[in-house]
């Protein structure tokens, strides 16, 4: 054996693959690389090739898959690691990397920011614990301010943002109560507007800690410290139990006419603690994080749980996505994020255990279009993006300097989030294929 | 009188008619001595005039204590006599006396003897009466009861002078000093020995620093010594000579008669013996025993511990074993042994103990080695091993210490349980002194030394509402309803009822009128000097003023009733008010001592009341007497906590300890559990997870766990789990609550802030 070739590195023989578009793309050609590269090594490999064929080429940040699993230590102790033959041709497949590149300027709100929501592209809603929702086009401008609640608001969700002209949102506040709301997120003012609610849903005995609505937007439901989920219609003037109420309640809402009042359509009764976090992910599924340590999923049709997840400790969010929108996602009162796979039969444990946050986990949710990617939001004051091809986070995002309180993606390549230091941030540039 | 006693006179008399010539030689001597007696007798005679009363004394008393004569020891012997012979002459008197002296002046001979030695019987009756029985004990006694009693003095037989200047004549058996008696004046001493009847009889013992007093048989003894006999009357010196040798046929004692010769020549008998002895021994009948080798070699570096030695002594302490030399201690080892200049260095910078003990040098002959350096060192060192070494083999108990710990199950095992803090909960400018969970477990209020009481977020950690009072803030309690959002604040003399305006509408309006002033009912006479109820206009509700600073307060389960302590009230220290009829009202018992703190049992109608250090229980529906005492053992109770069965009490001491009380086990504690080194300010007790756990002023706090079995014949199981650390060691944790619902603990800090340790 010839000992010199083997002093200082071995040599690899690589090929970049990539399902990237044109400018990404380098030639198929097998290439020969020292093995105790890192993901920057080969990532200014990619670049220098990519810049030899096209001189106007930026550097740009590439990660690297082996075998669907991202490279986050050296090529030859990744190789070592998994158990992978360095004698024939590796296939490395490369992807852009998933770090925000800008971050927007702050919108400073008058209190905590206890709740974002970035589903609708065209602008962010946000929830603040000066008992006022927000609606913003862009970072720093405030469109709309919903008004109305008497204690913080808690969760809000975007109902309706198909429709061209006016779009229907909810939030739900800790004055027990959820409010629907009504605006033209397009109509362009100075000021921000403000808007009141056209509908005041009462029934919750405790303060309203989340609300999801159905993707046709007919129907919310919220989650309460009550222990209870409440599904509620969203239309005006349908259903005649609202009219009644209307009567019963005019006494105290004489100033404005318009405010119609809603009764629980059903409630689902199961857990034994507060519901923290309930998403409606299709249309007859609903699922719900608990104190009680559980996660469930309800079948609306029947009001009954279908399955009881345990995981030990209290949860605080839960979001449901991925591969094939089926895992779910969940963190809670200790600094892991959780997925679970419920279509693995025979077992509870979660699938996939993130742990570097180092506190409570306030909020997580998937990407709306990747199968890998979700965010966690957390009480130390970080956001991290993960992926599940590796245990370690993407990227981290400290841009608050107080507890993140809720998160989101917004428009598929930016993060939101809001938190105790009473800003809306706004993380962009995120590239997800 | 015994028989042998008249035996014995009778023997006297024998001997003394024998030995005449012994008793006239006595009578020789007696009279220069009379003549001194007579004079004194003479000078005596105008005083017996005078008191003929005590003539027996003054006869007796004629002779100077100590100064034996015979003519006494007669008159002892005729005392024996007339104990066996005494008749009728009882009627003898003083004078009858004196006219015997005089004969005894005039002449002296037998018969006379024989009629003054009556006379002189009868002087002595008197005596003689008493002492008749006491001499027949002396008798009974047997010779040697001198021997018999041990000597009082224990110096030994040492020369008396060295005693001669001490206040003490020498040491009893315990070893304690015997003073010596205080000596009488001369003149005293002569006075009362002419007073004392006896005094002839008495010696002073030096040795022993008293004055003895002969018996009868005594000074008896002593006159047969002095007339050279034998001193015991029983040893008869003229006893008839018994011959024991048998002079049947014989004139003399030994034969003379020639040996015989086969005494000379050896026998054919045994000749014949030997012979068949060594027949047998050549044909191999008789086998000796082979004579054991000496192995010629040995194990010089063998483990002798093993050898036969342990077998002969009975505490055999092996040596202890040197290690074999190796190479670097030869006197030129290969080079690799020898440690480089560094090394040198580096033993230099070690602990003398870990240094090595010998440093391989090399020499280039055996001629240059120097002289062993450490020898006169280490023989010194051999010498006081030699003299401290023990002299008893101590036998080492070799237990692992780890077996005697108990077997506790695993922590891992007892999850879920607090351990770190992921929320803090800043705000307050104070230490925070009080903390209460609401009963969802959804709030916390706080109140703190800065008069200020918070409502927090559980969740969040975020303030919802601050109320503002003068004082710092005692205690707060939530109403353990869930439907009546009310705060109970201690604060100096006050308690508040806060309306939280948290709860439905329904909810809110029941609460604001049960916290409406207007109907504040008038109080009962009894307690209207201890309770005040006030409308508090400041934050919308009511408020009661007591006389004293509360200390304390506890509501009951059914959240109407709330019980307030205040330290210094002594018996009136502990009221009980009734928040939906604003009544107070007094414990229908009285309190011993000064109370601390109270707690209702979860359950059932009893109060438990803690004074300082005893912890009494009381049947709220019965007035009288506590039904039970739970002694604690400790000096200072500081808090309290009741496990939701209400079978089992936790008590917080000042002194660090924390009691386990098992209800139905015992008034004493179950364990006691010494774990802070500081005051314990509070413990709490989970209320559906099997935990508690106590803070300190140490600024820790320790999670326990505390299973409760339903099965009685099983004692709760204890295991600390955690010891909570983070607050800053300024002031130490002063109140600790669990989370009604979650193995959670909140922990509130002298330093301004409140933790929450998660599972």
């Amino acid at each position: 054996m010839d000992v010199e070739g083997e002093d200082v590195s071995r040599r690899l023989h690589v090929k970049f693959v990539t399902k990237l578009d044109s400018p990404f793309k380098v030639p198929v050609n097998s290439v020969a690389i020292p093995s105790n590269v890192t993901r920057l090594g080969l990532s200014s490999i990619v670049n220098s090739i990519i810049e030899s064929d096209n001189p106007e080429w930026k550097t740009e940040p590439f990660d690297f898959l082996i075998d669907g699993e991202l490279i986050r230590m050296s090529l030859e102790e990744f190789l070592l690691a998994k158990g992978i033959s360095a004698e024939r041709t590796l296939e490395i497949e490369y992807i852009r990397a998933v770090a925000p590149r800008k971050e927007e300027e702050p919108s400073l709100h008058d209190d905590w920011v206890s709740a974002v929501n970035g589903s609708s592209p065209r602008f962010i809603l946000t929830g603040c614990y000066d008992n006022l929702g927000r609606v913003w086009s862009s970072a720093g401008s405030c469109s709309h301010i919903l008004e109305g609640h008497s204690g913080a608001i808690s969760s809000v969700a975007v109902i309706n943002s198909k429709d061209a002209e006016t779009v229907t949102v909810a939030t739900a506040s800790k004055d027990r109560t959820l409010r629907l709301f009504k605006f033209d997120p397009d109509e362009s003012v100075d000021s921000s507007t403000r808007v009141r609610a056209y509908k005041i849903l009462r029934g919750h005995k405790a303060s309203v800690q989340s609300v999801a609505a159905q993707k046709l937007g007919d129907m919310v439901c919220s989650s309460s410290w009550d222990c209870t989920i409440n599904l509620w219609n969203t239309n005006q003037s349908t259903s005649e139990g609202e009219s009644v109420s209307v009567k019963k309640r005019k006494g105290n809402n004489q100033a404005d006419e318009s405010q119609s009042e809603g009764e629980a359509v059903t409630t689902l009764v199961g857990h034994t603690q507060c519901v923290s976090s309930v998403v409606w992910p299709e249309h007859d599924v609903i699922y719900s994080s608990s104190w009680d340590h559980s996660v469930r999923r309800w079948d609306v049709e029947t009001g009954k749980d279908s399955l009881n997840l345990y995981c030990g400790k209290a949860l605080n969010t839960v979001d449901v996505g991925g591969e094939g929108s089926a895992l779910i996602a969940a963190g809670g009162s200790d600094p892991i994020l959780r997925v679970w796979d419920p279509r693995k039969p025979g077992t509870s444990a979660p699938v996939f255990q993130f742990s570097s946050h180092s506190s409570w986990i306030s909020a997580c949710k998937w990407h709306r279009s990747s199968w890998y990617h979700l965010l966690s939001a957390s009480y130390d004051g970080k956001i991290m993006l993960w992926d599940l091809r590796t245990a370690w986070p993407l990227s981290v995002i400290e841009s608050h300097s107080d507890k993140v309180l809720s998160a989101d993606w917004w428009k598929g390549e930016n993060v939101i989030s809001g938190g105790a230091d009473s800003n809306l941030r706004i993380s962009s540039g995120i590239a997800i294929s | 009188m015994t028989k042998k006693k008249s035996k014995g006179a009778d023997d006297d008399k024998m001997i003394e008619t024998k030995s005449k010539s012994v008793s006239g030689k006595s009578q020789k001597q007696k009279k220069p001595v009379e003549k001194e007696v007579e004079k004194e007798v003479k000078s005596l005679k105008e005083e017996d005039l005078v008191q003929e009363s005590a003539t027996d004394s003054d006869y007796d008393g004629d002779n100077s204590p100590g100064s034996l004569h015979s003519d006494d020891f007669d008159s002892d012997i005729f005392d024996s006599e007339d104990d066996v012979t005494q008749g009728g002459t009882e009627d003898g008197d003083g004078e009858s006396s004196e006219d015997e002296l005089h004969d005894h002046e005039g002449s002296i001979d037998n018969e006379d003897d024989d009629e003054s030695e009556q006379i002189d019987s009868d002087n002595n009756e008197e005596d003689g009466s008493d002492e008749g029985s006491e001499r027949g004990e002396a008798v009974e006694e047997s010779d040697s009861s001198e021997d018999e009693v041990a000597p009082r003095n224990t110096v030994g037989d040492v020369p008396l002078a060295w005693y001669e200047d001490e206040k003490h004549i020498g040491y009893d058996v315990a070893g304690k000093k015997i003073t010596k008696k205080e000596k009488q004046d001369k003149l005293d001493s002569f006075l009362a020995s002419m007073d004392d009847s006896k005094n002839w009889r008495k010696i002073y013992d030096e040795y022993n620093d008293e004055e003895v007093e002969l018996t009868k048989e005594e000074s008896k003894l002593i006159r047969r010594m002095l007339k050279g006999k034998a001193p015991h009357a029983d040893f008869d010196p003229y006893a008839p000579y018994i011959d024991w040798f048998k002079w049947d046929d014989a004139i003399h004692p030994l034969s003379s008669a020639p040996e015989p010769k086969r005494r000379f020549i050896p026998s054919k008998w045994e000749a014949k013996i030997v012979v068949n002895y060594v027949r047998l021994i050549r044909m191999g009948v008789i086998k000796f025993d082979k004579p054991e080798e000496e192995p010629n070699v040995y194990l010089l570096w063998g483990d002798d511990s093993k050898s036969d030695q342990k077998s002969k002594h009975l505490t055999y302490i092996p040596p202890p074993k040197q290690k074999l030399p190796g190479h670097e201690e030869s006197y030129n080892p290969s080079l690799e042994y020898i440690p480089t200049e560094e090394e040198k260095a580096s033993y230099e910078l070690m602990y003398e103990e870990d240094r090595p003990k010998f440093i391989p040098k090399r020499f280039t002959s055996l001629r240059s080695i120097p002289a062993y350096e450490n020898a006169l060192k280490e023989s010194f060192e051999r010498c006081l091993d030699l003299y401290l070494c023990p002299r008893v083999r101590k036998k080492r108990i070799n237990i692992d210490p780890e077996s005697l710990k108990p077997k506790l199950p695993s922590r891992k095992d007892l999850r879920p349980y607090p351990n770190s803090c992921y929320l803090e909960y800043k705000g307050h400018t104070g230490g925070v002194t009080s903390i209460s969970t609401d009963s969802s477990g959804q709030w916390i209020a706080s109140g703190s030394t800065d008069g200020s009481v918070r409502m927090w977020e559980v969740e969040t950690g975020r303030c919802l509402k601050v109320w503002q009072f003068d004082e710092a803030i005692m205690c707060v309690a939530w109403n353990p309803l869930s439907r009546l959002p009310i705060l109970a604040i201690a604060m100096g003399r006050d308690l508040f009822f806060l309306n939280t305006e948290l709860g439905t509408d329904e909810e809110q309006e029941v609460v604001k009128e049960m916290l409406h002033s207007g109907n504040i009912p008038e109080p009962e006479t009894s307690v209207a000097a201890i309770v005040t109820w006030l409308p508090d206009e400041l934050h919308g509700g009511i408020k009661t003023r007591h006389f004293k600073n509360i200390s304390s307060i506890d509501w009951h389960r059914k959240g109407d009733y709330l019980s307030t302590v205040m330290a210094s009230g002594e018996t009136r220290g502990v009221v009980l008010h009734q928040l939906s009829k604003k009544k107070t009202q007094r414990l229908p018992f009285k309190i011993r001592g000064l109370p601390v703190c109270t707690v209702f049992h979860p359950s059932l109608s009893y109060i438990f009341v803690a004074t300082r250090k005893e912890v009494r229980v009381y049947n709220l529906l019965k007035t009288g007497v506590a039904t039970k005492k739970l002694e604690t053992g400790l000096r200072e109770i500081s808090s309290m906590a009741i496990h939701p069965g209400g079978d089992n009490l936790i008590v917080g001491s000042k002194e660090g300890r924390m009691c386990w009380f098992d209800m139905d086990l015992s008034s004493k504690p179950y364990k006691t559990l010494k774990n802070h080194p500081k005051d314990i300010t509070n413990v709490a007790v989970h209320r559906s997870y099997p935990l508690f756990a106590s803070c300190s002023e140490d600024s820790t706090a320790y999670v326990f766990h505390g299973m409760v079995y339903n099965d009685l014949n099983q004692n709760p199981l204890i295991v600390p789990l955690e010891i909570l650390r983070g607050h800053s060691s300024k002031g130490g944790v002063l109140d600790c609550k669990f989370h009604p619902r979650q193995p959670w603990l909140f922990t509130a800090g002298a330093d301004s802030i409140i933790k929450l340790y998660c599972h």
